[in-house]
């Protein structure tokens, strides 16, 4: 059982002669483009794997990076910058204040260490002195007593005199201004026994105070308690004064050290350098192509037809993350600057190291 | 606004994906309805129409499987149609119809080579009987394979059933791995949902039932399938099945009704076959977006977004694929996307052992290379059908085959 060829499709039959012309050219069309499509394609391909492979094998590429002053990580950078500065002033400030007042306290604690043997002087003084002239005062004391008694005796015999006053008065022996004279001689007899005696008391006082340790030492012994407490208080003060300056001091110097440190970083470089500065991104694989003066290479198409476009100026030290140019995962490094002649190259997507990658 | 677009369409796809297979698991567990009731009593006459180029002694093996079927022997037919193969496929046709005489065997042969498609045309024209069963001669089928098929066709709106293809070689290599867990999904979950609305976008041409009243109406269209002037002779499943729908008939696979074929072993073949299919797809596409409005009007609004949306995520995985390469090639490389893949992968390969053993995989881990496979699938073979719109290369032949086969195409020669 053979099966007849089958008979065209009566809609194909009748078709017109335009039709198979222009079915013929919409195909040659196609066809033309497709072929190009597919070329492009191919070339796309062939080109992709290349480039795969060759930034899968290459161990020279860099990764130009523009730092902007206001990218997050230079805000972040002269955020802390301008932190550590503030805090290295304040820090300064302060220790200046606290070595003022350490220089004072000193002063101050000279001055009374200076006093502390002149009181110590004047309280020997007095005490010889009171144990040389508290023996006298007693005695004269005693005297003085002796004294007051016998006028005490003589004054008891007034009454007598003064009423015989009254009686020569009234016989007319005397005139008046007798009895007035002889009667204020006595009031001031009486008067001389007063103060003998208050004398005689505040002998007896002042011995007292010579010869016993009274409320009058006490205070100044009180007085020298107070000026040893004193020179310890400020001993203490001095020396925590000191610490904190110390401390101050071994932190102002870390904060420098920082600074010093952060002055040599590319973000510093970034916002405080007056001109353009170029920097690149080296992963740690690359690591082997750099040193300080190696060629930088711009190239077409990021391997082809590369020319000298500057040298490596500083290898910075801190490590740095960025996301590979070609293979986009997360890739460890660090940062050079780069001194360009051609700025434009900063733009590139890469730039090689030491050698033209591809030799040419 | 175009990037935009791309990916708005690109998460719909994933999204109605997503909404497809999950739907499908709840319609396959829980809903008589998505399963259509087959009637056994309805046994009408069959003719299975064997369409062969260069099979050689399998065409022997496929029809002994159908001799085997559980159906009424009176009731059902083989037309093998040879199409001008330079093998001994035909002599082998002849022997089986010595063979097997429980079964009435008819063996036909093209006068020049005119393709798969024609060849069931050709074969078409011998044809008497209700029900037409296309199927691959590469094939081996169940014994109830046809009364599984006809059983569905009692729904009188039934236009068109398939069957469940498995793949005859999973081990053979990880190539036929991978593809047996991508056929043992899309029949099984992906097809589901459309299973559901009677809307199956393309029925396999290894199994294809349809009624033959409804065949020989589309038949001149079949013959007329041109791009330009150039005869197509290939995606003859997808544009019946897209006919069907479009004739106001429903459209369903019968997960019961088996056959296994045997798949492309290397990437080679694979490829061509693949991108036979994405060039099918494609015309597809164009087809329905040429004609949207009738197909908005016409058919469910599931079968209209199967017919467009599939094809499309094909063309736009294209971008995404060049996308994630300019911006991140390692991205698909990651273990978290690799762990993802082998997951699905264990859970598939435990369902397969379970529920077919007979396509069980014995290294579930081959199914990780699915990852680069849809890379390649996705970057070439969109980009290759798309600017071969014009061939009429098979595909999955021998050199010796393409070059006669390109040969008969060229000049409609003789056999």
């Amino acid at each position: 059982m053979t099966t007849p060829a089958v008979k065209k499709a009566p809609a194909e039959a009748k078709s017109s002669v335009i039709q198979p012309l222009l079915y013929k050219s919409v195909v040659t069309v196609y066809r033309v483009f497709a072929i190009v499509t597919l070329y492009v394609v191919l070339g796309g391909v062939l080109a992709y794997g290349f480039v795969m492979g060759f930034y899968a094998l290459n161990t020279s590429w860099a990764a130009p990076v523009i730092l902007s002053p206001v990218d997050d990580k230079s805000l972040d950078f002269t955020e802390k910058l301008v932190t550590s500065k503030q805090t290295l002033e304040e820090l300064s400030v302060d220790k200046k204040r606290l070595e003022g007042s350490i220089d004072e306290m000193n002063r101050h604690r000279a001055a009374l260490l200076a006093l502390e043997p002149e009181l110590h002087a004047a309280i020997i003084r007095e005490k010889k002195h009171n144990q040389a002239t508290g023996p006298q005062l007693l005695e004269l004391d005693k005297q003085k007593q002796a004294d007051n008694l016998k006028t005490q005796r003589v004054m008891a015999q007034v009454k007598e005199v003064e009423t015989a006053i009254d009686k020569d008065l009234a016989a007319g022996l005397i005139t008046k201004g007798d009895a007035a004279t002889q009667r204020a001689a006595l009031n001031q007899a009486e008067s001389s026994y007063t103060d003998s005696k208050i004398s005689e008391i505040l002998l007896t006082d002042n011995v007292l105070e010579k010869t016993t340790v009274d409320t009058k030492s006490l205070n100044v012994l009180d007085k020298q308690a107070e000026l040893i407490s004193e020179i310890a208080q400020l001993d203490i003060a001095i020396g925590v004064a000191q610490k904190q300056v110390h401390e101050e001091t071994q932190q102002i110097d870390r904060l420098k050290q920082a600074l010093t440190t952060a002055k040599l970083s590319p973000y510093y470089l970034s916002v405080a350098g007056d001109s353009a500065v170029y920097f690149a991104f080296v992963p740690y694989d690359n690591q082997g192509h750099v040193s300080t003066g190696t060629t930088v290479y711009d190239c077409f198409l990021n391997m082809v037809a590369c020319k000298k476009v500057g040298t490596v100026k500083q290898i910075f030290a801190g490590e740095e993350h960025a996301t590979h140019p070609i293979f986009k995962t997360d890739i460890r490094g660090f940062l050079i600057q780069m001194q360009l002649d051609h700025p434009e190259s900063a733009k590139s997507k890469t730039v090689f190291l030491n050698r033209k990658p591809l030799f040419f | 606004m175009a990037p935009v677009l791309v990916w708005l369409i690109l998460l719909l796809c994933l999204l109605i994906s997503i909404v497809k297979y999950t739907l499908a698991l709840i319609l396959k567990w829980s809903v008589p309805g998505a399963v259509v009731k087959k009637d056994y009593t309805y046994q009408p006459t069959v003719s299975v129409l064997m369409p062969c180029f260069n099979e050689g002694k399998t065409v022997y093996e496929t029809i002994e499987s159908i001799s085997k079927s559980n159906y009424p022997n009176e009731r059902f037919e083989v037309i093998a149609q040879d199409d001008c193969s330079v093998d001994d496929s035909y002599e082998w046709m002849l022997k089986a119809r010595r063979d097997f005489t429980n079964i009435q065997v008819r063996v036909g042969r093209n006068t020049v080579n005119s393709g798969k498609a024609r060849s069931v045309c050709n074969a078409l024209q011998h044809s008497t009987a209700e029900l037409v069963i296309s199927i691959d001669s590469d094939c081996i089928f169940h014994p109830d394979a046809i009364r599984e098929l006809a059983a569905c066709f009692s729904e009188p709106k039934m236009g068109s059933v398939g069957g469940r293809v498995g793949v005859r070689n999973p081990n053979e290599s990880t190539i036929t791995a991978i593809q047996t867990f991508i056929y043992y999904a899309a029949f099984q979950i992906y097809k589901v949902p459309e299973n559901w609305t009677r809307s199956v976008g393309c029925i396999s041409g290894c199994l294809f039932a349809i009624r033959r009243e409804l065949l020989l109406e589309i038949e001149p269209k079949i013959r007329s399938r041109h791009w330009f002037g150039i005869p197509v002779n290939q995606g003859e499943d997808r544009f019946l099945t897209h006919q069907t729908l479009l004739r106001g008939y429903g459209t369903y696979v019968n997960n019961d009704a088996l056959c296994w074929t045997t798949v492309p072993a290397t990437l080679p073949d694979l490829f061509k076959q693949q991108l036979r299919w994405r060039r099918s797809i494609v015309r597809d596409l164009f087809y329905t977006l040429r004609t949207l409005p009738q197909h908005v009007w016409t058919l469910h609004p599931n079968t209209v977004l199967t017919l467009v949306l599939t094809p499309l995520g094909a063309l736009l995985g294209l971008l995404v694929v060049l996308t994630m390469l300019s911006g991140n090639p390692l991205e698909w490389a990651g273990p978290a996307p690799l762990m993802v893949y082998l997951s699905v992968a264990a859970v598939l390969s435990w369902v397969i052992r379970k529920y077919s053993a007979r396509e069980a995989i014995n290294n579930p881990l081959a199914f990780g290379a699915y990852l680069a496979w849809s890379l390649v699938s996705s970057l070439f073979i969109t980009t290759l059908a798309l600017c071969t719109m014009d061939s009429k290369d098979w595909g999955t032949r021998t050199k010796e085959q393409e070059a006669t086969d390109d040969d008969a195409s060229r000049q409609e020669s003789a056999c």
